[in-house]
């Protein structure tokens, strides 16, 4: 006879299971990565959209634009890719907002996994999914302007995971702190619209309206943006960016979600 | 073991769940007895840490669900009452993922209990069904299945079988037997007299947030006096008042409801020609006269006050 308990002919109890926080982290992660493989056609109409908007009408202002020691269609198209991966990864928070309003968020509240396991879990889920799903983008912008230096394409990699596990921290924040739906919208809109546009992704510095001028050296997508530009194009490490998305994710993650665990533990609905 | 002490629960004014006290034994079926909107759902939530109590304490084997979550979590596996499943998913992929998640099993063990139970419940042939094309008796299905699988050691079905057909109901209620035997202690709330008889071992009716009394059925029937119901039916109660059969010693109690009369009562043949004969010189009109043993139906109306639907 084995001592160990016999699981196929259902005469056994499960021993209560004591899983790593890593592995329960992952699995919360692939859950929503998995997601995006589901509907692959998605990414591929997404991808679609990309070049077509990069083509015509990126091609078209940079012959408008012309700035000295600036190749304004280059520029552009690095750009693109930060914003579009800043864009995605807010979609996390769209997500567990609904799963809070299904009731799906009750059940995976009851699973034995801890809350700060579970929100470290679905950041990194949303930003895993924001960047396989840019990806194509990246490539394509990669091959048209030939960046093939495997350090600089690394480091612009990691400044966009950087910002993609910041926005996500920050977007479910929001999704967990604000109960009503039509706000909740409205917040996570003006948010994204702030983070994405108030930022040196798409345009540089001197053709912005003063007031953004003010605060887009500040936004994380410029550090991305900023970052990536860099490294891709010249070569260098933009240290001070990378720091700030650092502190980004950090302080997201970390305060963000300080807040939110009080929050959760108590009952989403107090 | 897991026990609620004076546990409270309030929503804005609303007292959903008030100063509950109760020990549930390791290895038993609790049946949580109680209409819509009696506070079930909200213990159970509280149990399982989605819920904070308000006031009062739950342990779950010596954890507090507060002070613990953690380690209550992973004794604890719910089955919602409205299902709680990824519509993107198919029913094999809904369970094998909360094995990932809820146990240490391998790869082919999960397969197996998923299959396992897949087919018990006839839904083997639709496993590759995304959840959101399924039925809702289908779905609710797949929600109990979660933590037949599972095995936890404590095992909570918010009404298993609400919207399920009679041979589903049947195949539930033996699946969650036979978790029983396995060693899991099991808690099922419902509305349905005949799941929480034939179900549960100790049957706790709630109502309005109380816990009114908690015994085995049999006992239950037992604090019922008398141990007979005579229910008649008159064309028009209106008139009835209860006193003008409560003169009789051995009536032990009189419930109206509309034009129906409950008498709780003892000796019921011999009494029930005078009964007859007592409402007809009131000038009542008796349509017809039903005498049985106390059913759980008439426990759950002597301390409610009120019948299930
Ligand atoms: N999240 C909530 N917010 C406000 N009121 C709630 C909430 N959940 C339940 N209630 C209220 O608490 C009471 C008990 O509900 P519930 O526990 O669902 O009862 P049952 O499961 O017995 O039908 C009801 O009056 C219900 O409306
Ligand atoms: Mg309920």
């Amino acid at each position: 006879m084995s001592s160990s308990p016999t699981l196929g002919n259902g005469l056994s109890k499960t021993a209560i299971a004591e899983k790593s926080p890593t592995h329960l982290i992952v699995q919360m992660a692939l859950r929503d990565v998995s997601v995006l493989f589901r509907t692959p056609w998605i990414i591929i109409t997404r991808a679609l959209a990309f070049i077509i908007q990069l083509f015509v009408f990126a091609f078209l202002i940079s012959g408008l634009i012309h700035i000295p020691g600036l190749n304004f269609f280059e520029y552009y198209a690095v750009g693109s890719v930060v914003a579009t991966i800043a864009s995605i990864s807010f979609v996390i928070g769209y997500d567990i907002f609904e799963e809070a309003e299904e009731g799906v968020l009750d059940y995976l509240l009851t699973l034995p996994i801890p809350r700060r396991e579970f929100i470290i879990g679905r950041a990194l889920g949303g930003a895993m999914r924001a960047i396989i799903y840019t990806i194509p983008m990246f490539l394509i912008v990669a091959f048209v302007w030939g960046f093939t230096q495997p350090l600089s394409i690394l480091t612009a990699l990691l400044a966009l995971f950087l910002l993609a596990f910041g926005v996500t921290g920050m977007s479910i924040t929001v999704a967990v702190s604000v109960k009503s739906a039509n706000r909740f919208d409205v917040v996570l809109a003006l948010l994204e619209l702030a983070v994405s546009r108030g930022s040196t992704a798409l345009y540089p510095i001197t053709f912005m309206p003063f007031y953004v001028s003010l605060f887009a050296p500040f936004s994380p997508v410029s550090f991305a943006a900023d970052t990536a530009r860099m490294s891709l194009v010249g070569f260098t490490l933009d240290l001070p960016a990378l720091a700030g998305l650092v502190a980004f994710v950090v302080i997201f993650l970390g305060l963000g979600a300080a807040f939110y665990f009080r929050r959760l533990e108590g009952g989403i609905y107090g | 073991m897991i026990t609620f002490e004076r546990t409270g629960k309030r929503f804005g004014s609303l007292d959903a769940v008030k100063d509950f006290s109760i020990t549930i034994k390791d290895g038993e079926i609790l049946g949580l007895l109680g209409p819509n909107g009696a506070g079930k759902t909200t213990l159970m939530l509280m149990m399982g840490t989605v819920y904070r109590p308000t006031s009062g304490t739950i342990t779950v084997n010596g954890f507090d669900v507060v002070k613990h979550p953690n380690e209550v979590r992973r004794l604890i596996g719910i089955a919602f009452q409205d299902p709680r499943v990824d519509g993107i998913l198919s029913g094999f992929e809904v369970l094998n993922w909360h094995l990932k998640m809820t146990t240490t099993l391998d790869k082919d063990e999960r397969r197996r209990r998923v299959e396992e139970a897949l087919k018990a419940l006839d839904l083997w042939d639709s496993r590759k069904k995304r959840t959101w094309l399924m039925s809702g008796g289908m779905k609710k299905k797949v929600e109990d299945a979660k933590i037949l699988v599972q095995r936890p050691s404590i095992a909570v079905f918010d009404e298993p079988t609400a919207f399920l057909d009679v041979p589903s109901r049947l195949l539930v209620w033996k699946m969650i037997r036979q978790l029983r035997d396995e060693g899991s202690t099991v808690i099922v709330a419902t509305n349905m007299m005949d799941e929480a008889e034939r179900l549960s071992e100790r049957v706790a009716i709630v109502n309005k947030g109380k816990l009114v009394a908690s015994e085995t059925p049999e006992q239950l029937k037992g604090t019922v006096k008398g141990g007979e119901v005579l229910e008649l039916t008159l064309d028009d109660g209106s008139e009835f008042r209860p006193d003008m059969l409560t003169k009789f010693p051995e009536i032990h109690d009189v419930k109206k409801q509309d034009n129906k009369i409950l008498v709780f009562l003892n000796s019921g043949t011999l009494l029930l020609p005078k009964i007859v004969d007592t409402l007809n010189t009131q000038g009542f009109k008796i349509e017809s006269v039903k005498l049985k043993e106390v059913s759980l139906e008439d426990v759950f109306l002597t301390y409610t006050g009120q019948r299930l639907e």
